[in-house]
């Protein structure tokens, strides 16, 4: 307990659970000397609705608009995961066709999300046009994936063996229309951060974790491969079409809040490449498997027993489902381990030492999505 | 390292604490190992079987046999490999050694399993609530006879 | 004069209802400016529509992102949608916002502090009920942990549904908040 604690000219400053830094309700509890942090603590489950429980009573193809709402930056990620524990139990197999309409979906899932991160981050720091900036591009990646899926955050697009609907008419069209003015973007911005002598005083060399303390924190995604190491679900564990693919894990050294960013900058380049190779490379075919009962609307399905661990590369690192089935048409126990929860739990020893300022500055380059860790 | 080897190299380091291995593919080992030893395992695994990377820990409640089982998903940031241990539990006193000493970030999941099905880890440094407010303790909503759920407060329900 | 007389009287009883009002007194620096004898003397005049149509032009709303809407949220408030047209402007402290906007599942956890929030807003101040969760629990309806019927604490205005809704209705729902102003029907000012 941190009161406890509190030694002469020390005290306690509480953020949250509704603060301007925070992307959901969260409490930090920073223990102060001056203006140095000693000891910090983290206060969870603001908004935790027990998804687990609802999951468990929910038939299978229900579950997947509730997990949908796990993480709202990364709802196609989370449907992968769970929408792959059932594949993998019922030995599905998934229509080439659909796979890479699903990397599609998926990775221009993880550019949105990149491009709100960055641009909240941005923000956190003093840049609040920047975040202006990126929300312009992020609209019309939103728009893309309106028009595939036919929602902005919560999609509800995957299905056991295949996906919803097939790419709409055009949609190449309007990728190339859309991709170059974000790719300018990118450059305009990565051009501000090496530039900006204010913002690389409050990034370069602030919340340094070296690799050896990220491993051992559990750590996953863009603030582990900002210390060096090549660690991505996508190269490691190869799911959908994620092989047949060109695409280089982005790494940094420093391991330091300014690395996060350029991690996240540069894997919105390699989203963009890996699209535009699956619009060359999709083939023509069904959306879902021949002769399987598991069709676009699979009315009541009954799973074969089993336990299945699936996991996929989230925007923020690995996202895994543990799902039990027992036969029926419900699952058993689902559990959802998502990435934040280890980058989230891994502030305190972060930010023992810094100064106040950089709580935000190194808080918010986790870009941490607390719905997710309450679930 | 693969699958097989890693089991063979568990066996003989504990004979007598792991059994009903299961290797379910090049990738998915599934391991039951007894309570009493879990973090000495734990700590074998990580230190020779470069098993660095407490994925997730979290119970499953099974009331027809009486049982709790906690469940350690375990990957690895050199080999691709993920490790499943699996340790019974009685339903009526769930009690295990916690793994903090061993890995770091199971403090919030052992947390979390507390809360939720009640099982208490020894030695965990700072067992508390998590996620519930202080009042839900002991309800233990993730337990499968627990009473609260569905809620039926809400206004309109057909 | 007896006007006048009345007025103090009233005003008097205010201040002593004011300090046995639960809620602000541990909270300092909050004024209620609707609550005073000038003010309720205003709302039987025609000033208050001039009052009225200034209010409804000035809309300041609270970043509050607590779910899925919490993300359209800030998607309205930013350069795309460019609220700032109708004087609808994103603030981060509860103390420079008209507007409340309950834009998530409420868990028993997060009600008190989202009380104290609504309490730390200077009056008048509304509420819009953002998304189907706000409004009537929305998939999380049966969970053990969020907190139902919201709109028995908060005195909503405006349910704006979807789950979640596109920034349009949002700020649909900020016209309709503002058309209950202009015809004084909205449950932030008592007339």
């Amino acid at each position: 307990m941190l009161e406890e604690k509190v030694g002469p000219s020390e005290m306690i400053v509480h953020l949250g659970p509704q603060h301007p830094m925070l992307p959901g309700p969260f409490r930090l509890n920073a223990r102060l000397r001056g203006e140095t942090v000693v000891d910090s603590e983290v206060e969870m489950g603001f908004i935790h609705k027990g998804i687990e429980k609802i999951l468990e009573n929910k038939t299978y193809l229900q579950g997947i608009t509730i997990v949908d709402r796990i993480c709202y930056l990364a709802a196609l990620s989370n449907e992968e995961a769970y929408v792959g524990c059932v594949e993998k139990l019922a030995g599905i197999e998934v229509p080439e066709r659909s796979q890479y309409i699903r990397v599609i979906v998926e990775e221009l899932s993880r550019l949105q999300s990149h491009l709100l991160g960055m641009g909240e981050y941005a923000s956190f720091v003093g840049f609040v046009s920047m975040f202006m900036y990126t929300i312009k591009e992020r609209e019309d990646v939103l728009s893309l994936l309106d028009s595939i899926t036919g929602a902005r955050i919560t999609h509800s697009f995957l299905r056991f063996g295949g996906v919803k609907d097939d790419l709409p008419a055009g949609f190449k069209d309007d990728v190339k229309r859309v991709f170059p003015n974000v790719r300018k973007a990118i450059d305009s911005y990565e051009d501000m951060y090496r530039t900006d002598a204010i913002y690389k005083a409050r990034t370069v060399g602030v919340g340094v974790l070296t690799a050896d303390i990220a491993k051992d924190l559990g750590v996953s995604g863009p603030p582990l491969r900002a210390t060096g190491v090549p660690f991505d679900i996508r190269k490691d564990e190869p799911y959908l079409v994620y092989e047949d693919l060109d695409f280089k894990v982005c790494t940094e050294k420093a391991g330091d809040v300014y690395a996060r960013i350029q991690v996240r900058l540069d894997e919105m380049r390699e989203s963009m490449y890996i699209i535009e190779q699956c619009l060359d490379q999709i083939p023509e075919g069904p959306l879902f498997p021949e002769n399987t009962p598991y069709g676009k609307r699979s009315p009541v399905m009954r799973i074969p027993a089993g336990e299945v661990y699936h996991r996929v590369e989230d925007p923020r690192g690995e996202m895994g489902f543990y799902m039990v089935s027992d036969g029926s048409d419900k699952p058993y126990r689902v559990k959802v381990r998502g990435p934040v929860y280890p980058t989230l739990q891994a502030l305190p020893p972060l930010l023992k030492g810094v100064k106040v300022a950089d709580i935000v500055a190194i808080a918010g380059s986790m870009d941490t999505c607390t719905s997710e860790v309450d679930r | 390292m693969d699958a097989n080897s890693i089991i063979d190299s568990l066996y003989s380091q504990f004979p007598d604490d792991i059994y009903d291995t299961d290797v379910e593919s090049d990738i998915r080992v599934v391991a039951k190992v007894k309570s009493e030893n879990i973090t000495n395992v734990c700590r074998y695994l990580k230190e020779n079987l470069s098993f660095g990377h407490l994925s997730c820990e979290f119970g499953i409640d099974y009331p027809d046999r009486g049982e709790i089982q906690v469940l350690y998903v375990i990957g690895s940031y050199e080999h691709p490999v993920v490790l499943t241990l699996k340790a019974d539990l009685p339903r009526d006193d769930p009690q295990i050694e916690s793994v903090v000493p061993v890995y770091w970030n199971a403090n919030w999941y052992e947390r979390e399993t507390y809360e939720l099905f009640g099982v208490k880890f020894i030695d965990h440094p700072d067992l508390k609530p998590l996620v519930l407010p202080e009042e839900m303790l002991g309800e233990w909503p993730l337990r499968k006879d627990y009473k609260g759920f569905p809620n039926k407060t809400a206004k309109n329900l057909v | 004069m007896d006007e006048v007389e009345r007025s103090e009287a009233e005003q008097a009883e205010v201040e002593q209802n004011e300090s046995e009002y639960q809620g602000y007194d541990d909270i300092p620096g909050v004024t209620l400016t609707d609550r005073n004898a000038i003010s309720d003397f205003i709302k039987k005049t025609k000033a208050q529509d001039v009052l009225n149509w200034g209010r409804k032009s000035s809309l300041w709303f609270m970043v509050n992102a607590m779910g899925c809407c919490g993300v359209e949220l800030l998607s309205t408030g930013m350069a795309h949608y460019d609220t700032d047209r109708f004087g609808i402007i994103p603030r981060n402290s509860p103390r420079h916002a008209d507007v409340l906007i309950i834009s998530g599942y409420v868990t028993k956890k997060y009600l008190p502090a989202l009380k104290r929030v609504w309490d730390q807003m200077p009056s008048p101040k509304w509420v819009i009920a953002f998304g189907d969760c706000a409004i009537s629990g929305g998939p999380f309806y049966e969970s053990y942990s969020t907190r139902q019927n919201i709109d028995e604490i908060f005195p909503v205005d405006v349910y704006v549904p979807g789950c979640p809704p596109r920034p349009e209705a949002l700020i649909q729902g900020f016209f309709e908040l503002q058309k209950k102003i202009e015809a004084k029907k909205d449950r932030g000012t008592e007339y």
